[in-house]
Formats: C-alpha cells, structure tokens, sequence
C-alpha cells in the first residue's frame, strides 16, 4: 500500500508537506502537515494594541491586506469601536477590491496553471501572431540554454495534461500577463497605502489618510484594466479549460459545510449585509444559509505541535499557543502519521465541531444561497456554460473551488468602481472625516471576521492593562488545512483528498491539483 | 549592432539599453556605469542561477519579487537569471523539486537567495522537505557563490525574532557565525520587510559587472543601496525643517499638504534603506507617502521603533521647531555618522534603547 509524500508543496504561500496512502489508484487516507511556526500570537502578546494589525499582516506576505484590515477591527471592537466613519470604511473597500483584483489572478496563473498547462508542449504550438512566434522563440532559448528556471523536473509528460499545444502556448502567454495585471493591481494598492506587500496606512478608528482626488483616479484607472483582463483572458480562459478537463467537477466533494465572513461593508457595516454576506451552509443545503458567529468557533490540539487542551475546544483567545514539537515520519518507508503531526491547529465550529471549508466556493455559494443578484446571475451563467444548467452542487468539487475563485474575481471587478463613485460623492457633500481618534481603554476583547482571497479570517483581541494580553488568528488554513480534531475527524483537505484518483504515484498530479484548488 | 542578443533573446536593442541603464542608476553608476552594465551582461556565457530557499516567511519578499518592473518579471526569468529553484513559482514539487536543487547545488555556480529566517531554538518550527532551515543553511552556505538575505527576516530575523522570540529565529549571518561555526560569514544583507525585488536585481547586476560583491556596512547592507536615511531623502524634509508636523491622522495636513510625519511616529531619521529614491512598486509610491516610517529596513525594529505612532524615542528635543536634522540627530542620540562608524546603525540604536530606556538589550538573536 503506497505512501506518497509531497513535500515540498510547491506554488503555496508558507510551507506544506501531505501525506496520503494510496490504494487501487486513488487515495484512502490523507494527512497535512504545515510545517512551519513563527509563534505570532505569542509575539504580539503585551504590545501597544495600536501596533497589532501591522504585525498580524505578516502572518501572509500574500495576503497581508486582509489580515491588516481583519486586525485591525478585531482592535477596534476590543477598544470598544462599532464604526467607523464611512469614508474609511470605502478606503477599506478599496484595499480589498485592489487585493483580490491580484489574488485571485496570482493563484488562477502562478499557483494552479501548471497543474493543466504544459510549458514544454507550447514548442510543439504553430502561432500565427508575432507576438506568440515571438513568446514561443524565448521560450525555445530557454529550453536549448539546458537552463529550465522555474520549468525545470517538473512532470510535464504526465497524462494528465490534455491541452493542444496551441492552447497551451496562448495560456503560457496568458501566464506572462497576469504578471502584469497583478502588479496593476497592486500598484493601485501602493498608491493608496504606501506600497504592497505590507500596506502601511490603516489605523484602529479608521484611516491615516483621506485619499486624493488624484490617487482615487490612478485607482479606477487601474482597476479598469484589471476588468478588462478578467473579462476578456480570465473568465474565458477558465471557461475554456472546464471542458477539457471536467471529470474535476467528479473530483474533491468534500466536507459539505462552508463557512463565510463576508466581504465589502455597505454603510450598515454589518457583516450579514456585505456584498459577499456572512453566512455558513451546513451538509450541502445550499438554500439554508445561517449566520455564523465568531465566538463558537473552537480550536482543537491533539493533533497539532502545541500543548493539549485536555481533550476539548477551546475559544481561541484560551486555546494552547505553547508549542510541542515532536517529529515529522520521514518521507520514505512505510511509516504513516499518526499523534501530533502539523503546526496548524484544528478549527471547528460550533456544538457539533464541525469543520467547515472556507474559500471562493463558500463565499459564492453563501452569497448564492443568501439570493444575492449579481452572484446568482454569474453562478447561473457559469453552470449553463459548463453544461450544468440549475446544478449548483456540482460546484462543490475541484472545478467548483477553481471556478469560484474566478466568479469571486469578476464580482470584485465589476464592484470595484461603486468604492470610488461613493467616496466621491461623500466629498462632494462635504464629507472628509477618514479616522476617529479613541484612546486605548484599560480592558476590552473583540473580534472581526473577514473573507480572505483564501477564504474565512478571523482575529481576536483581549487588552489587558492598556495592552495586548491575548491575541489569536483563525486564517482559512486552521479550517481547511486543519488536521484531525480531538475527535479524530479529518480537515477538509485531508477528507476531500480521499477517493482522488492516483494515476502514477511516482508523479501525484492529482493529489497536487486537489491541493491547489484549495489555494493552501 | 544585431537587433537581438544571445543571452537576450527576444529584446530589442533599445529596450535592453534602457535597463541597463536603469540599473547604472540604481547602481550609482551613472553614464559611464551603463556601458559597463551593458557589456557585462552581454558577455555573459549562461544566465546566473539563482536557488531561492524559504525558511520562516510570509512569503511577502517573493510577492515583492513579482513586482519588479525593470527588468519586466518575465524578462528577468526567461533572460537575465535563472530561477532554477522557488518554491513559490516553480513548476516542479516534492521529490522532483528537491531533484532540481540537488542537480543545481552539485553542479554549477549559483547564487543562494535567502528568505526568511533560520529557527535555531526549535528546529522543527521549519522544515523542507524533512530538512530544517539549520541543515539546508549548513549545506548550501559553503556551495553558494554568494548568499544573499533577502529581507528584513533572513538578513536579521525580523519579527520571528521579537521579543520573546519563541522559536530562536535568527538571521543567516547570525546563525552562522554563533550555530554555524562560521567566524566570519559574507551574507549580503537586503532589509526591509517586505524585501524589495530592486535590491536584488541590483545587487546580482552588481556581482556580475564587478565580479565582486558591493561593499556592506557594519549591519551588512550594501553601501550603494543603503547609505541615506529615510530621512535624507523624503520629500516631506521640508516641513521638517519649517517644523510643520502632523499632530493627528486623517486631517489635511497629512493626506493634502504632507507635512512631516515624525510626532505620528516616522522612524525616518534613525532608519537606513533607499525607499525615498528608488520607491515601491513600479515607482508609484513608498510608505511615506501614506504613512509614518517604521524603520523596517533597520535590525529588531519591532522592538526598538515600536509603538510604532508614538514619536521615535529619546525624550522631547528641546527645541524642535527650527532646528537641522544634525541637531536633532544628536538629541536623539541616534546613529549619524560617529555612531554608524563606531557601532553600526542597529547597535547604535540599540545602545540608545538600553541607556535612555534602562532596559537591558535584548539579546536572544536578531541582530545582524
Ligand atoms: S521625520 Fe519622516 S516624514 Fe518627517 S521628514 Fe523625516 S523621514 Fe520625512
Ligand atoms: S519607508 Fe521605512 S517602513 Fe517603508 S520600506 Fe522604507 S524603511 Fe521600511
């Protein structure tokens, strides 16, 4: 009975190793493994509460925007903040749209597209625009250097790549642009807040700054460009690789329960009112869309390098942050994981521990289950090009998590531009107020959920004595990279890896693929 | 002259000249500097390759990387280096990825871009396929042609390494030269968190048109890069010297008249790093531009510069208004230049920490 270790997982943020017992060509049993721990909540332990959110965006270098933001409320409640004024609420929205406009570009193209697109088969291609003859000629330099770069040991003459070489010399060019259209995106966000990764310019209370007429135009101007791409290359790129490669959408169920916190505060700035709502679907009841709350959300340790938690959930503001590292298995021989195996701990929700899946996926299906128009009408679209016509269940699948990071992107495009016309239009009533000064109070705890490009965040702060006497991230990997709980129930990952089929286990493809559709 | 050269195949003339000199610009080279840049790349027989290892990261310094606009990212991995092993961008995983560095770590020269930081109290707080950072740093330090720290994490340990530092994080170089048994390591330090995409090209170009490694300062950062303050250079300077200050963010002296940001926190004056000349993500802005400072590029900021929008400290200056930045310099008691040719910037401003503060230094790992 095989075992095959993939570690490094490559074209992720941080580091992941995943084991998985393979029988009869498909897997029957997965484990992850995050192998790496910095001790952030430990860090942030007694520090000025002002300072937090800039230490909590270092969790991601990926995506350091939400996890500003996301900390910087959970500040803000636990200094005692409901609101803040409302331009700095569309300056948040703002950080956000130019955030997913990169993300989900970066993951569709850097991270996933090898998993379908064969870089040395685009040779074989017949271009016909000098654009791609020229594309096509570097690309034939680099071969014959002997000098692969990044293209180098990769399993290119897998089965499983099922693209025409045409196709796939055209999406290696697209793979080039999205270098470009990433980078429009985040010079949109360095331009309001300084420079990304590691924006520099929110504050507990609001902003540091209002934004400039000027920089509000570099903003549009960007995000227009970024809309064109994601209307003319992305969608239908992914429209196109979707049939080619659809026995995907048989692939990678998972556990059935999502989890959303919600994206884009609207002037109420409630979490259920957010164009993307809050919202958890549970056993794949799409039409039955509950609201989530922050404070049942338990984290669990038997499997995870940190002290027990004697066998319960804990909130996490009390859950163990004391690490106990013991040993990884190695990668040959037959030894299977078993005790404590991976740096994330299991998060779970609720009376029953649920785990839930966060991502895209959730936060369209939260939004289509909660009748949101725009994302009803895409979603609709999508399923009837794809073939599925009123089957929203066959997104619950690897094609689903893929697809979904797309739809996300075209929602946050065609939004982008609301932010600017409303902070426009509170100037011109006279409106400029940006931040809110409250001084650090004494005590105080509070929390803040957000949706991630990856899915589910969440952060929690206690002040004690005028400083930070608890801190705890909940990001999207202690969900759906989190090990199994005390109960020995797998995360979703390790679940929505079994039954993946296994066509070469010298050469897991598939295995890989599965992973990236969760953008781990 | 042909229209395309070998090792840069694919881009015209016109285009490569520019690059090259952009980069004498960067470089401080000048007119003259853009034909050396020239020459040197255009004689060179195989594309520098380039191993990138990540230890304790966010991964910000290889996002940062993808922002890097001159050379284009797709000029500079298809014709300036070769990426031969990242593992954020490569194609290859698991046992075939660590087939590829293998091949290349036994083989040719390469250059060993660090990023992140080595975790020494608990080994096992990282690992790479069953490796720890300590191993792979033990392995790959004496086969690089040089190493390369890339950013604030592998150059000095950055906020791994604050206080309590609970997994021992350390830079490269620390790790060496206390763990390693290294006397005296050569790690080109490139500081700021995220690490900027710049620096790197720069500092590569450097090393292949000298065929030397540029001269470091006492915290191991490349002189050409990293001789002037924030300060030295920020477009704010003057309302410094008029004594014009933001007292309270979100107001217009910020956003619309940029005043100088120092009583909101700017670390500007006690900070090193070229971000006011070569700025942040295709030159559309630095941080300064929204936001105070926070001395990023400088050695266990996030326990000397923080709160990070509480003025730098050292007490009130006496007489703030209409004095010179050498004044205020020396109130301060920060590093200028006696203090950066005794003790270093980072020692410097530490020392000031431990007498003003009266707390002792903090020494767990982290510096240089
Ligand atoms: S203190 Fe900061 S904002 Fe003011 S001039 Fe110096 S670097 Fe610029
Ligand atoms: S301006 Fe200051 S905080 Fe910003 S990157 Fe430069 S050194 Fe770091």
């Amino acid at each position: 009975m095989p075992k095959v270790v993939i570690d490094p997982v490559t074209r992720i943020e941080g580091h992941l190793r995943v084991t998985c017992q393979v029988e009869d060509g498909q897997v029957v049993d997965a484990w992850n493994h995050a192998t790496q721990f910095r001790g952030f909540e430990i860090i942030m332990r007694d520090r000025d509460p002002r300072d937090a959110w800039q230490f909590a965006q270092r969790i991601c270098g990926v995506c350091p925007t939400p996890h500003a933001h996301t900390s910087v409320v959970a500040t803000e409640r636990a200094m005692g903040i409901e609101r803040v004024p409302d331009n700095a609420r569309i300056i948040r929205n703002m950080f956000e749209a130019t955030h997913v406009g990169y993300d989900h570009i970066l993951w569709f193209y850097l991270l996933n597209a090898f998993d379908y697109v064969n870089v040395p088969d685009a040779l074989n291609a017949s271009p016909t625009t000098p654009a791609l003859q020229n594309l096509q000629s570097q690309l034939r330099a680099v071969v014959e250097s002997g000098q692969l770069g990044p293209f180098a040991g990769h399993w290119w003459d897998h089965p499983g790549y099922l693209l025409e070489p045409d196709q796939n010399l055209e999406l290696v060019s697209h793979y080039l642009q999205a270098i470009e259209i990433q980078q429009i995106s985040n010079d949109a966000q360095a331009r309001i807040g300084g420079r990304f990764p590691m924006v520099m310019s929110f504050i507990p209370g609001g902003m540091q700054e209002r934004l400039e007429i000027e920089e509000i135009q570099y903003y549009i101007g960007a995000m227009e460009r970024v809309k064109d791409f994601v209307d003319n290359v992305m969608v239908p790129d992914v429209l196109a690789l979707a049939p080619v490669y659809i026995e995907l959408a048989e692939q990678g169920q998972g556990v059935g329960n999502y989890l959303s916190w919600g994206l884009y505060d609207d002037a109420s700035q409630e979490p259920a009112n957010r164009v993307l709502p809050s919202g958890m679907i549970l056993d794949r009841r799409i039409t039955d869309v509950q609201q989530p709350d922050l404070n049942e959300v338990r984290m669990f340790t038997k499997h995870s390098w940190y002290a027990d938690d004697a066998g319960q959930g804990r909130h996490p503001l009390d859950a163990s942050q004391d690490p106990q590292y013991t040993e990884l298995p190695p990668i040959e021989g037959e030894t299977l994981p078993s005790g404590k195996y991976d740096w994330s701990t299991a998060a779970r929700y609720g009376e029953r521990n649920l785990p839930m899946e966060a991502g895209p996926l959730a936060d369209m299906l939260v939004a289509y289950g909660s009748g949101r128009e725009q994302v009803v009408s895409l979603v609709d679209q999508t399923l009837a090009d794809i073939g599925a016509e009123g089957q929203p269940q066959v997104l619950m699948s690897n094609l689903g998590r893929i697809a979904a990071r797309v739809l996300r992107e075209k929602v946050n495009v065609d939004f982008a531009y609301q932010w600017a016309q409303e902070l426009l239009d509170n100037y011109g009533n006279g409106d400029m107020q940006v931040y809110d000064a409250v001084d650090v109070p004494d005590s105080g705890e509070g929390a803040a959920g957000w949706s991630a490009p990856r899915g589910a965040l969440a952060h929690y702060m206690r002040i004690e004595g005028g400083r930070i006497g608890a801190y705890a991230a909940v990001p999207p990997t202690n969900w759906n990279l989190s090990p199994r709980d005390d109960d020995d129930v797998r995360g979703p990952l390790e679940q929505t890896l079994i039954g993946v089929p296994v066509e070469d286990p010298e050469r897991p493809l598939e295995i890989l693929r599965t992973i990236h559709t969760f953008d781990p | 002259m042909s229209e395309e050269m070998s090792a840069f195949r694919g881009v015209t003339r016109r285009d490569f000249l520019k690059y090259c000199t952009w980069l004498a610009g960067v470089m401080g080279l000048g007119e003259a500097g853009m034909a050396r840049v020239a020459s040197a790349l255009e004689a060179a027989a195989r594309r520098p390759s380039v191993v990138w290892s990540s230890f304790q990261v966010c991964t910000g310094c290889a996002i940062q990387l993808l922002q890097a606009r001159e050379p284009t990212v797709q000029n500079l991995i298809l014709q300036q280096i070769s990426l031969d092993y990242q593992d954020n961008v490569m194609a290859a995983a698991g046992s075939a990825a660590e087939e590829v560095l293998r091949q290349v770590t036994e083989g040719e020269d390469f250059y060993w871009v660090v990023e992140g930081s080595v975790a020494t109290g608990i080994p096992g707080a990282m690992t790479v396929a069953g490796r720890t950072s300590m191993e792979v740093v033990d392995e790959l330090y004496p086969k690089a042609n040089a190493t390369i720290a890339m950013g604030s994490c592998a150059a000095y340990g950055n906020i791994q390494a604050a206080r309590p530092n609970p997994t021992g994080a350390k830079g490269i170089a620390a790790y060496l030269r206390e763990d390693g048994g290294v006397a005296d390591p050569v790690v080109v330090n490139l500081p700021r968190c995220p690490g900027h995409g710049d620096d790197l090209i720069a500092t590569l170009t450097y090393a292949l048109v000298n065929g030397e490694l540029p001269e470091l300062d006492a915290v191991g950062r490349p002189v050409f890069l990293y001789g002037q303050t924030i300060h030295d250079t920020c477009f704010r300077r003057g309302h410094f010297e008029a004594g014009r200050f933001v007292e309270r963010f979100g107001d217009e002296s910020t956003g619309d008249r940029d005043w100088c940001l120092y009583k909101v926190g700017c670390k500007g004056p006690v900070t090193y790093a070229p971000c006011g000349r070569n700025l942040w993500n295709g030159n559309v802005s630095w941080c300064v531009n929204n936001a105070p400072c926070q001395g990023c590029a400088e050695p266990d900021f996030w326990d000397e510069l923080t709160p990070f929008y509480d003025q730098v400290r050292g007490g009130d200056l006496p007489g703030l208004y209409g004095v010179t930045a050498e004044q205020i310099g020396i109130g301060l008691g920060i590093a200028t230049a006696a203090g950066l040719a005794a003790h270093g910037v980072g020692t410097a401003i530490r020392s000031r920490r431990t007498t003003r503060a009266g707390e002792p230094g903090r020494r767990e790992g982290g510096e240089l």
